[in-house]
Parts: C-alpha cells; structure tokens; sequence
C-alpha cells in the first residue's frame, strides 16, 4: 500500500509539472508576453535606441520615462530577459510560495481575484454534484429493483436523451422556460447572502446535474442488477429478508464501486462544463475569470486560474485512485 | 425481482445486432450529412440573405423554422450551419485518430520505455482541463475553421490513444502477429498491416463518440466567444438566439439548432454505443 501511495505521488507530482509547463509554454509561446504587459511600444526596437540610432518616442507613458525605460523595466520585473526554461522554474518557484502574481490590467493580485472567484465555482460544482446524485440513486434503485420493466425501459431512454443535450443546450432550455418564460428564477447571480446564492445556483446546478444524474443512474443501475443474482442476495432472500432491506443493506453498498469511480472523474470533467454554464448564468466564477483573462491576454490570472483547475483537477483523481485502492485491493497491483 | 437473473440471458442474446434504432441513427446522419455537403444546390433561402422574412417570424410555410433577429431564414441556416459544425467534428476527430492512433499504437506495440512516455504524454492531457487547452490555443492563434478543428483534434488524442494502445496490447502477442515476426516482417508491416486492421474496429465505435463530443465541444466554444470565425456553426446560432430578448419573442431562433444538434448527437452517441456494444469493445473511457 505504501508503494503504491508513492508511485501515485510521484505521478501526481510528474503531471502538475507536465501541466503547469504545458499552460507556461504555450502561453509564452503561442503569444507575446512583453506586448501583454506593456502594450503597442513593445515593438519599439530598444536596441537600436541604446546604439544612438534611431529616437526613443517617448510621452505615451506617465512619469516621463521613455518607452525604453518601460520596455526594460517590465522585462526585468517579468523576467523576459531569461530564457524561458529558467522563467518557468522561478514562476513555479512563485507558485509554489503562494505568489501568483497580480493582475495586468486592475493590478489585483491574481491570489485575492482567485480567493473571490473560486467558492462560486466549488459551490456551483457542489450543488451539481448534489443534484446529481440525489436524482440518481433512487432513480437507479427503482429502475434495478425491476429491471427490463416498462419503468426501467424508459429511463433507459431518458437517460441517454439526457445525454446527447449538450450542457450549453440545456442551459438555455431551463433558462427559457424558468426565467424568461414562468420568471421563477433570477437571470443574474445574485449574491446578497447564502439562500439568494443557492436559487442562483438550482438552474447552473440542474444544467451541470442532470445529465450527471443519468450517467450515475445508469453505472449504479447496471452494477445493482450484477449485484442482485449474487448468492448472498439470493441467501438473504432465503432467509426471508424484505426486498428493501435486501436492497439497502445488502445490495446499495457494494454496488457503489463505480460510481465512486466516476463521481471523482466527472467532478473534474464539471470544470469544463462549469466554464460554459458560468457564461450562460453571468455567475462571476473561475470559468468566467478564465475566459475574460483569455480575451484580455491576462496572462497571471489565466496562469493561476489553469494551475487551480488543474491541481484540483489531479488531485481529485488521485483521492479517487486511492479510494478505490482501498475498496478494491486489486487496484493496487496495478501497471 | 427474480426476473433478472433471465432478463441478463436476454441481454446477452441480442447483444449481437445492431438493431432498429442504429439504422435509424446511421439514416439521420447520412440525411444531415447529406443536406449539408448539398446545401448551396438545395433550393433553400440564401442563410445570410437579411429580410428574406420579417423579424423573428413564427415558424410556418414561407419559413419552417421561423426567421432571426435580422430575417433570415433559420431553416436555411440550420442546414448550413450543419455544414461547419459537421466539418469541425470530422477533421477533428479523424486529427485525433490519425495521432492518438500512432502514438498508442506504437506504446502497445513497443512496450517499454516509449510506451511509459506516450502513456504519460496522455495522461498529462487528460489531466489538462480541455476546454481551457482549447481557450489558450484559440485565443492565440485565432478562431479560423481549421484551427478550431486542429485543437479540438489535440484534445482527443489522448482518449483515442488511450483505447488504441489497449486494442494493440491485446492483439500484439497473438498468434497472427507473432506468425508475422517469425516469417521476417518489419516492426512497421506489422504494426500497419496485422495490428492496425485490428485497432481500427474498436476506433470505429469511438470515432462516432468522439465525433459528438466535438460537435458540442465546438459549441461551447461559441459561448466563450471563440467560435468558429469563416461562417457560422450550430453552436454560434443557439448563441445567437440565446439573449433573454430574443428567447421572449423568438424562441426558435435557439431551440432550432438545438434540436438539429440534439438530434445529431443522439444519432452519433446511439449509434457509436450500438457499435460498441456489437463490437464488444471495454476501453471506451471517453
């Protein structure tokens, strides 16, 4: 057990590294870092300036500094006069001491802009989650306790249309019909205090819940049935045990195996669709940040965001990993 | 309750046939596909011709799926903007299977040391939020048609590379390949002519999966507002029609291209599952 914790460690490790890399890189690759920071003068050529060659134009900028000043001033603070390997190494250095920087453009360090955003999107993940689940186990339970009935045969059906709605889809469907059409629900978010946020969150919520609630329903439903033609199902209903203790106490529990799985999985996959549903629902989240960071060339606040998503992201896998270890010792030989 | 130990001998007998509804399925996609690639042949309005009705007319005979903000007819444009969404999720999907493939072939086949750094390669990408992957690339390198469909490609390499290298593992030390290697075959013959028929079987299945996956991916895009600039998709007209305004007063206007793209994943996902399910193919994690 001891092994297989470090090794998945290790990896965990390995893959914020490939991660935190791959969003450094291609940030500073595929754009242009100095130009994010200080704007059109950075096509001013600064050396030919220092040779006496051409005139520094200067007077864009307040203070009186030219823009060769500035130029040289933000690649010193932004460490652009080092090669890139070395800037990753000293921003993961940053990172890891809890520094993400500051913002570009409202000079709000990028720590306190996450600190706001991020419990919008945990709350939202969670109310999806819970909405998920709560749908979906009793759901399943009925659907597995008569299995191939007309009842089962349609949620069948159900839960793969569920499916096939994309999340932005659904979206507007629920944003249609309970804001615009019956005004049940507020079209902003509203954040006056906690029960004015969570009706804010039931719409997000469901658009996130439902097709989670039909992709649980149709793991623990299948496992369920392989559960129910064990032998000690069919020995404690020998023994004259009511189908709902059968069900409840003997069959729920190790039927949840997959389940557990895939709540960790799709917790992950939820950031993704958390992006486009905080778009819809103008709820200030960590999507909405990223995406308005992404557009604005932001790049501290995209590089913190992406590192919060994505140690979640990992770290929620690995919880998953070593949860399953733990209920299924096989795992643990794995590789 | 008892009924299930005889429902799973069921499942297990028509688990072999496709089915009714996969040909239902395959007859709308061919249908879409089809109004699509003939869409400027079809004698249906011009999509960008404004005022070809009046502001957001109800559906009815002139206009079947009632006209836009601007007039234009949303019958016209849901076929064409079948068009770009189909496009993206084709080149996308068959990007991912021409790379993934290889890589996952070549991890199965190899083993080793390369198979140990293309299965990280994966999993770094799957440990990687997609959708901000697809954001940071966009944002850079512009919305143009095939850079969307070149990203949204990047990001289904590692699911399809996932499933190829599983396919190969469990065909590498079979006895036709093993034949093949006594018999004096290159590692490249054998990877392209036994193992790679085989693989393609499973990929099939994950190829129609997959291809839904990126039809919705590409319209969340739209609602980050990196939708597909030359043209207009699916997921750039629900957008369109998504303001509060223009859900009171025209509702289809959105719900038409849902429907359409509902419609389509539906087919894809049902037919990709009937597939898969015909197939007997496990490593279907997407």
């Amino acid at each position: 057990m001891i092994r297989f914790l470090a090794r998945r460690l290790v990896a965990l490790f390995a893959v914020l590294l490939a991660v935190t890399a791959l969003a450094f890189g291609s940030l500073n690759v595929l754009g242009d870092p100095l130009f994010n920071v200080v704007g059109f003068i950075a096509s001013v050529d600064c050396d030919a300036v220092l040779a006496g060659e051409i005139e520094d134009i200067s007077g864009q900028t307040a203070g009186g500094r030219g823009d060769c000043e500035v130029i040289q001033a933000a690649r010193k603070e932004h460490r652009l006069d080092r090669a890139l390997p070395v800037r990753y190494v000293l921003w993961l250095g940053d990172i890891v001491r809890g520094d993400f920087g500051t913002s570009f453009k409202n000079e709000m360090p990028v720590r306190q802009v996450l600190a706001d955003k991020l419990p919008k999107s945990i709350l939202l993940m969670t109310v999806a989650e819970v909405i998920g689940i709560v749908i979906a186990v009793p759901w399943a339970i009925v659907a597995a306790y008569r299995a191939n009935r007309r009842f089962d045969r349609a949620s069948t059906v159900t839960s793969f249309g569920l499916l096939a709605v994309p999340n932005f889809a659904m979206g507007i469907i629920l944003f249609y019909f309970f804001v615009v059409r019956w005004q049940i629900f507020p079209s902003r978010f509203e954040d006056t205090d906690l029960a004015a946020r969570l009706k804010s969150m039931v719409l997000p919520g469901l658009t996130l819940g439902l097709p989670l609630a039909a992709t649980y329903q149709r793991l623990l439903r299948t496992d369920l049935i392989t559960t129910l033609q064990e032998d000690f199902i069919q020995m404690a209903r020998a023994k004259g045990m009511t189908d709902r203790w059968v069900m409840f106490r003997h069959a729920l529990r190790p039927s949840l195996f997959s389940l557990v799985t895939v709540f960790g999985i799709s917790t992950a996959g939820l950031i993704g669709g958390a992006l486009v549903v905080e778009q819809i629902f103008s709820i200030p989240g960590i999507g909405r940040a990223v995406v308005e960071a992404v557009i604005r060339d932001d790049f501290p606040i995209v590089l913190g965001s992406v590192v919060v998503i994505a140690t979640g992201f990992v770290v929620i896998n690995f919880f998953v990993d070593i949860i399953y270890s733990l209920i299924d010792p096989r795992v643990r030989r794995d590789d | 309750m008892t009924r299930t130990a005889s429902d799973a001998v069921i499942d297990t007998t028509t688990r072999r046939r496709l089915g009714f509804g996969f040909w239902v399925s395959v007859g709308w996609l061919f249908l879409i596909i089809g109004v699509a690639v003939l869409a400027p042949w079809l004698p249906i309005a011009d999509p960008n011709e404004t005022g070809y009705g009046g502001r957001l007319d109800g559906p009815g005979w002139a206009a079947w799926f009632g006209t836009d903000t601007n007039g234009r007819d949303m019958f016209s444009r849901t076929i064409w903007g079948a068009r770009v969404s189909l496009t993206v999720g084709f080149i996308a999907i068959v990007d991912g299977i021409l790379i993934g493939g290889t890589l996952g072939l070549i991890a199965g086949y190899f083993r080793g040391a390369a198979d140990r750094v293309i299965s990280f390669v994966f999993f770094a990408l799957l440990s990687f939020p997609g959708l901000v992957l697809a954001l940071l690339i966009i944002a850079s390198l512009g919305s143009s048609l095939m850079v969307v469909s070149m990203t949204l490609g990047i990001l289904s390499i590692a699911p399809v590379g996932r499933l190829a290298r599983a396919a190969t593992l469990t065909f590498a030390e079979r006895e036709f390949v093993q034949a093949a290697r006594v018999l004096g075959s290159t590692h490249r013959r054998i990877m392209v002519r036994e193992l790679l028929p085989n693989v393609m079987i499973p990929m099939s299945a994950l190829a129609l999966l997959g291809m839904a996956i990126t039809i919705v991916a590409e319209g969340g895009l739209a609602f980050l507002g990196l939708s597909v600039s030359d043209g207009f998709s699916w997921g750039k007209m629900i957008l369109l029609g998504s303001s509060p305004r223009t859900l009171r007063n025209g509702p289809w206007v959105a719900m038409m291209p849902i429907g359409a793209m509902f419609l389509t994943v539906l087919a894809l996902n049902f037919a990709g599952d009937r597939l898969r399910q015909y197939l007997d193919v496990r490593e279907l994690a997407f």
